[in-house]
């Protein structure tokens, strides 16, 4: 009952939420502040003071700038929570995932998690990258418009593991839960859900399968 | 049926053995497909998923103070870490400010569970490893102890739903602070106790030294973190290097060693981050200021405002994040947990290969993962 | 096909052969059994094996029972089996899923009889906390018969004890013949194919076709 009343609930309350989350930066920033204060200040330091504004892009903040001047073009989002979040294209990810990675200065070598999201329009591939040594972060998303996946099809970004064994596992669960086909990757398939299952659970389109197991009024052993 | 003898080649066939789900030692119900050369492993293909009950899923269609409820059984055997995780990650978004003592309190009960879930480590590695039923007995007594005094302030064995997001549920009574330095006098030498018998064992050692060595390149390559991670000589715990709640005012070093670990290694991290949180525990109850416990209104309705955010928190097996996307309705739009166990164990192959068949437990057992947070 | 024996159920005749001295150890067993169940009866009811099966937050309680605190072995139940040929008993202590369900059906037909369920928690009674997850039973009763449910998310130790008595009084109160007839009856239940993972009803309908196609065609491929 309740998979059948979420879609439509889920895409009217996600319509508002890119223009809210912009609103409710201001508060959300100092209750972010005593936790997580010193990657926050990097972040907000960058950040140009205009709260109300969507359509203009934001400036490039730190990790943005350094992968603009490796000739990786990247969009900024509004921060998560002070974290700076930037999208990629799918056809840079696997270049920029290497530069974060491998370079020096920047070295953001691990690999937290790869979550799926199916929003109202797009699939996002949300990255979350930390580093072993020092404080900084970063998320990084890819989005695939819902329009440019064909009927039937999976929506297909380049895999990260031929050359991040963290996001083996992290991305055949996404391609179970979400349906996010990883691309070149060496094993995609279903981690969590049988070998058999149908559909993508997370989906919001995903309908529960109802048989003896889990209907309303068992034939049960009682 | 054919009579004529065959040509016996003494050639060894690479053999597939299933391991598993139903197995006294994978912990639950992990399924491990082993490709044997006899007795040496040569690939080891962990099946997962017999635990899958859709936790992410409830994420989304429950609504923030059900949800609430739910998440202590992400992790069982440290519950209070997955609640801290959720309420860290709402409270950054909802731009709630946590009570100083309700820090402190978050504090002190998350560390008893740390103990309670590195005493359950310990007597069921111990039972892997071949010590039979009687061993176990000892660490469960102490088990038995910090869960009564959980059980006091939280009302809930092991699924306590103490910490709430904007502080904790209820303020214990001043004779529950006596009753539990009693405790933290006493368990040093409780401590003490599980080291005669364990650490220098010869049989333990034999099991343990120098086995299943973790790799720095390895475990950075893999996201490995926790004790794991510590004790191959990366110093990297959440509570030092991204300190979080009231851990910048306690004094603590960061447990590791300067080689890369093996079992033993494994093993000895956690016993003394066992004696660690003793410590911790003694500065908190020493510290704890008077005060309010809770800074968000707790009711069915509640809400968070919109917006996405990650937090996560050291477990005792290691960063476990939680990444809310809200959209400010009363249920969230994406939940996603970032569980140590399952990053952990993504290792397994590796550390597996090349390794004969008995050793396969050792290493296994102490990675430390519990199935649910694998599985979720 | 000789089998006439009342206590097969019609659609199992075709994969159980009783010989004529089972039949007579069962008339024998009927004949005896309210003399000799009683006694029968006292001795198992205090030496009640479980097998550790744990799939979750359950288990952990399953195993402090287990410990000094709480000492199962008053009640002559300590002896945790790892394999179920073994066991007189499973306490079904965590969540089942649909990938697990399978291997519990296995698990429950290896054990001999008589077997006994205890249906620990809530996730295993109606599928509690996790009602309505696409992956979850919703109740462990679905897949194999229990015999004493044991409610709790998850049930205190204490609890555990006091279903273990609820079990020993039913097996106390027991009729051995009774409990035969009726055994073939448990048995049937596999309602979950273990290599799909799909609910064996469904599958019955396919199997039938095929079987019926394949006994069409042997003839003449025979002769
Ligand atoms: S009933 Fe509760 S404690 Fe037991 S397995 Fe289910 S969720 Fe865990």
């Amino acid at each position: 009952m309740t998979d059948e009343a979420k879609p439509e609930e889920a895409k009217s309350d996600a319509k508002p939420e890119e223009v809210k989350s912009e609103a409710a930066k201001p508060e959300a920033k100092p209750a972010d502040a005593k936790p997580a204060a010193k990657p926050a200040a990097a972040a907000a330091a960058a950040k140009p003071a205009e709260p109300a504004a969507p359509p203009v892009p934001l400036e490039p903040a730190k990790f943005g700038q350094f992968l603009k001047e490796h000739g990786i073009s990247s969009e900024r989002l509004p921060d998560s929570c002070g974290v700076e979040t930037i999208v990629v294209a799918a056809d840079q990810l696997e270049k920029a995932m290497r530069l974060l990675r491998n370079s020096s200065e920047i070295k953001l070598d691990l690999l937290l998690t790869v979550t799926g999201v199916d929003s109202a329009d797009t699939f996002d591939s949300v990255y979350h990258l930390w580093s072993y040594s020092h404080l900084d972060q970063l998320v990084v998303k890819v989005l695939t418009k819902k329009a440019d996946v064909a009927e039937g099809e999976l929506p297909a970004v380049p895999s990260l593991a031929n050359f991040w064994s963290a996001a083996n596992w992290h991305e055949r669960e996404t391609y179970d839960l979400v349906g996010i086909r990883y691309s070149s990757h060496p094993y995609l398939r279903r981690i969590l859900n049988p070998w058999d299952w149908e559909g993508h659970p997370l989906r919001r389109d995903y309908k529960q399968l109802v048989d003896a197991l889990n209907d309303k009024n068992p034939h049960s052993m009682r | 049926m054919a009579t004529e003898i065959q040509e016996i080649d003494l050639k060894t066939d690479e053999m597939i053995i299933n391991m598993g789900p139903q197995h006294p030692a994978t912990h639950g119900v992990l399924r491990l497909l082993l490709t044997l050369d006899g007795e040496t492993v040569k690939h080891v293909e962990p099946v997962l998923g017999h635990l899958h009950r859709a936790q992410e899923w409830q994420g989304q269609n429950r609504t923030w103070f059900q949800y609430q409820a739910l998440i202590d059984r992400v992790d069982y055997l440290s519950g209070m870490f997955t609640s801290w995780a959720m309420a860290r990650a709402c409270e950054q978004l909802d731009g709630v400010t946590v009570p100083e003592r309700a820090e402190y309190m978050r504090v002190i009960v998350s560390e008893m569970n740390r103990i309670t879930s590195h005493l359950l480590w310990l007597g069921t590695y111990l039972i892997d490893l071949g010590a039979m039923f009687g061993f176990p007995f000892y660490p469960f007594r102490e088990r038995e102890k910090l869960f009564d005094l959980l059980e006091e302030i939280a009302g809930q064995r092991m699924m306590f739903n103490y910490i709430r997001i904007g502080g904790v549920l209820r303020d214990p009574k001043p004779a529950w602070f006596d009753k539990l330095k009693a405790f933290l006098d006493e368990f040093p030498d409780r401590i003490d106790e599980y080291e005669t018998i364990v650490t220098q064992n010869p049989i333990f050692l034999k099991r343990t030294k120098g086995v299943g060595i973790l790799k720095q390149s390895v475990a950075t390559d893999y996201g490995v973190t926790g004790p794991c991670l510590r004790s191959s000589g990366i110093a990297m715990d959440l509570r030092r290097t991204r300190p979080y709640s009231v851990y910048p005012d306690l004094k603590f070093d960061v447990i590791t060693f300067d080689k890369e670990g093996d079992t033993w290694d494994r093993y000895m991290a956690r016993i003394l981050e066992m004696r660690q949180c003793v410590d911790i525990i003694r500065q908190c109850v020493e510290k704890i200021p008077t005060g309010d416990i809770m800074g968000k209104k707790q009711m069915a309705g509640m809400r968070i405002k919109a917006g996405e955010g990650f937090a996560a928190v050291e477990s005792p097996r290691g960063v476990l994040g939680c990444y809310v996307t809200s959209s400010g309705g009363e249920k969230a739009v994406r939940f996603r947990w970032r569980n140590p166990s399952f990053c952990n164990l993504t290792i397994l192959p590796e550390l597996l290969k090349g390794c004969p068949l008995s050793d396969i437990m050792a290493i296994f057992g102490s990675i430390d993962i519990i199935l649910p947070d694998v599985d979720r | 096909m000789s089998n006439t024996n009342p206590v097969v159920p019609e659609e199992l005749r075709e994969t159980v052969t009783l010989s004529s001295l089972d039949l007579m150890i069962d008339a024998l067993g009927q004949v005896l059994s309210p003399v000799l169940s009683p006694i029968a009866n006292l001795a198992r009811s205090n030496s009640v094996w479980p097998l550790t099966f744990g799939t979750s937050c359950c288990a952990i309680e399953m195993m402090s029972v287990g410990m000094s605190a709480f000492d199962i072995s008053r009640f002559g139940s300590e002896v945790f089996r790892a394999t179920p040929r073994q066991a007189d008993m499973i306490l079904t202590a965590g969540t089942i899923t649909r990938k697990m369900a399978p291997a519990l059906i296995t698990l429950y037909e290896q054990m001999p009889e008589p077997k006994y369920v205890i249906a620990m928690g809530a996730c295993t009674i109606t599928g509690g906390m996790f009602n309505d997850s696409y992956s979850v039973v919703q109740g462990v009763d679905r897949i194999i018969p229990v015999d004493v449910y044991l409610p709790g998310c998850p049930p205190r130790p204490e609890g555990i004890l006091d279903a273990l008595l609820k079990l020993q009084q039913k097996i106390r109160t027991e009729n051995y013949g009774e409990r035969r007839k009726k055994m073939y009856a448990q048995t049937s239940v596999r309602k979950v194919d273990y290599d799909t993972g799909r609910c064996l009803e469904d599958l019955i309908g396919v199997v039938q076709e095929d079987t019926a196609a394949a006994l069409a065609k042997a003839p003449d491929s025979n002769t």
